[in-house]
């Protein structure tokens, strides 16, 4: 079984449509700005990868991330040619953060909060009339647990046609709390290089709207073919390699291929010293008997890591490299890692070719982890 | 949305972490691997162990297998607040950086698949009120697709300032401060291990006002109903509401199909959505 990407939008520091983002990550751009909204003076750090739309500069705003969200689900469904969906589709949102931004600026006496502003149902059903709205809050994986959950609503015959979403702006505490343990704090995300430092966090929203396979009349964008997800249950903060081979392993089970069909992969590639191992010592495991394996890329040196959002936002730049035949590099990445020298690792320009089949990683605090598998729409 | 149920799947276990006569939070929530737990983590921990260990699957190795699903929308409110405040008086570096897990939405599923040794998927759901039946449901899904053995669902709200800040400015008297712990398996799993079926989970709908939502679940000929008394009894329950809600029908189930609503009504609502689903009496196995 496969399921149909009919209609996609992003938005992040790098771009507000899939196109930007994949030809900025292609061109190489990257590297945070200084923080916009929150007083440096209390951070070592003094830059994110910030979605720069705030009206006045220096002004923090409340419910950007389900700003975002709206536009981007919007925008996906017009994509499909959907503009008016039926208000019983499922939506699932994939966050980390959900609107703990606004929650802390209410909390600093500097706005006002309602219960439902934490969930993203009240807004999602005053723009479009969409009430099965699910706020999945799965730590950096939740995008990917979303698409995961989208085909198993279609598998089952629950629905023919979800959207998948992801969205998160930076909140004072995870930056905070990052900064905490980050010294010196990282200059920018340099996934399975000697020298990385760590993360740096970005922020935006991703949507795609996925349809049962066959159902779409129009132009798709690729298909899912599988979405695996576990966790690794061995450590509150590290990820571990076991965990992470037996998400890939699932997904390809899942998926129906083998790893010589994988063409390309993007990592999750957070540029901690732990993950990026983790998934490097996963990777050579899995592929070990490919010939010659697949290319392997990452993209948080361009846009951050977009916290709930990154996984989905993985599998849209995955798409337009296929369908593009352009894969970016990682950027930031000179001396790679030992574990990772056996990879195809893409690094300086990017790889072009005629790739089919992707994968993406999203691997989340708590050792929640998710990988999918999809095709361009060629195929 | 209204899930047609491919597999058969029945409650085995309730476990209650809820100050009461069976629960005594002052003792229960410190003691081994709670220090660095933030309080929604405490309570999650104790009624999935209670839930297990009433399910009589504590230590058992198919829990490998299994899934988690954790409902709550105030969970990690307080960490987060409290935070920003740590952060404004003396800067990030004031921050202990055991609060960092903390910080995550997730926290609560993640230590209690640690607790346990569960790999299988590991779900938090903040769906507002709903989001306690949307729970029960999506780990029925993911044993229908092949994703878990059996699912953990815990739903858990705890109380702290920024929490009773929040009901206090929208009229909240009463909140929970606990956890509910919900087993829930195949029948055919729960049969061949000799397992009590406490109550097997029938339709489920959501949708946007409670009529919808009780045919979507296909639940217009159930006549018993379980009001609001989970609200009435506890407080706003909020994300554990559902999953308060199975487990009181659960423990007063007779040979009458119960049907839960979560979102509607004069007990909670967030106008966002209402969730309906069924609980029946054990049936047997028939499939």
């Amino acid at each position: 079984m496969s399921w149909e990407i009919a209609g996609m939008s992003a938005i992040c520091a790098l771009g507000d449509t899939v196109a930007d983002i994949h030809g900025a990550l292609c061109s190489g751009r990257s590297g945070p700005a200084p923080l916009s909204a929150f007083d440096t003076s209390k951070y070592r750090a003094g830059a994110a990868y910030e979605v720069p739309d705030r009206v006045r500069p220096g002004v923090e705003e409340p419910l950007r991330a389900t700003r975002w969200l709206v536009r981007v689900v919007r925008e996906a469904l017009v994509d499909a040619g959907l503009p008016e969906p039926e208000p019983g589709w499922p939506v699932l949102v994939g966050t980390t953060h959900r609107e703990l931004r606004t929650a802390e600026l209410w909390w600093r006496h500097d706005g006002v909060l309602s219960p439902a502003d934490l969930h993203f149902a009240s807004a999602l059903r005053a723009a479009f009339g969409l009430y099965d709205v699910h706020t999945v809050a799965s730590a950096c994986a939740a995008s990917l647990y979303g698409l995961g959950m989208a085909t198993d609503l279609i598998a089952l015959g629950a629905a023919d046609t979800v959207v998948v979403a992801g969205t998160d702006s930076i909140t004072e505490s995870s930056f905070g709390g990052f900064d905490r343990i980050q010294f010196p704090p990282p200059d920018t995300i340099r996934a399975f290089d000697r020298s990385r430092r760590g993360m740096i966090m970005g922020e935006g929203a991703v949507a795609v709207v996925l349809r049962r396979g066959g159902t779409h009349p129009g132009r798709i964008h690729g298909r899912v073919r599988g979405v695996g997800m576990n966790c690794d249950a061995s450590h509150p903060t590290a990820p571990d390699p076991a965990g992470i081979v037996r998400v890939i392993e699932e997904a390809h089970e899942r998926a129906s291929v083998a790893p010589d069909d994988i063409d390309l992969v993007i990592v999750h590639g957070s540029g901690t010293l732990q993950s990026d191992l983790a998934e490097a010592v996963a990777l050579r495991d899995v592929f070990k008997a490919a010939e010659p394996g697949p290319l392997v890329t990452a993209v948080k040196g361009g846009m951050g890591h977009v916290s709930g959002g990154a996984g989905l936002l993985n599998v849209v730049v995955a798409l337009a490299a296929i369908r593009t035949r352009t894969l970016p590099a990682i950027s930031g990445l000179t001396d790679p890692i030992e574990e990772a020298q056996e990879l195809r690792i893409v690094t300086g320009r990017p790889a072009t070719g005629a790739f089919g089949t992707a994968q993406v990683h999203a691997v989340g605090m708590g050792g929640i982890n998710a990988v999918a598998i999809v095709e361009g729409a060629a195929r | 949305m209204s899930a047609p149920a491919v597999v058969r799947a029945a409650i085995t276990g309730v476990g209650w972490a809820v100050a009461g006569p069976g629960f005594d939070p002052v003792t229960e929530l410190v003691g081994r691997g709670m220090r660095h737990k933030d309080r929604s983590s405490r309570f999650a921990v104790r009624a999935a162990r209670r839930a297990l260990d009433d399910a009589g699957l504590l230590g058992a190795p198919e829990l490998a297998g299994a899934a988690v699903v954790v409902s709550s929308n105030f969970g990690n409110l307080d960490p987060v607040c409290d935070t920003v405040t740590t952060i404004a008086t003396s800067g990030s570096t004031g921050i202990s950086p055991m609060r960092l897990p903390q910080l995550s939405s997730a926290v609560s599923a993640a230590w209690i698949a640690l607790d346990h040794g569960i790999r299988g998927p590991n779900l938090t759901l903040c769906n507002g009120v709903s989001s306690g039946l949307d729970a029960v449901a999506a780990a029925r899904n993911l044993i229908a697709a092949g994703r878990a053995t059996a699912a953990l669902v815990v739903g858990v709200e705890p109380d702290s300032p920024p929490v009773a800040r929040l009901h206090g400015e929208t009229a909240g008297t009463r909140w929970l401060d606990g956890a509910v712990g919900l087993v829930v398996e195949p029948v055919r799993h729960a049969v061949d291990r000799g397992a009590r079926i406490r109550a097997e989970i029938g339709g489920y709908g959501r949708a946007g006002d409670e009529r919808s939502a009780v045919r979507a679940a296909g639940a217009t000929a159930v006549r018993r109903r379980l009001g609001d008394e989970a609200t009435a009894r506890f407080g706003r329950c909020s994300g554990a509401l559902g999953v308060v809600q199975c487990a009181l029908a659960v423990e007063r189930l007779d040979d009458e199909a119960v049907l839960a609503v979560a979102g509607a009504g004069t007990g909670e609502s967030d106008g966002t959505s209402v969730s309906a689903l069924v609980l029946a009496p054990p049936r047997g196995r028939d499939t």
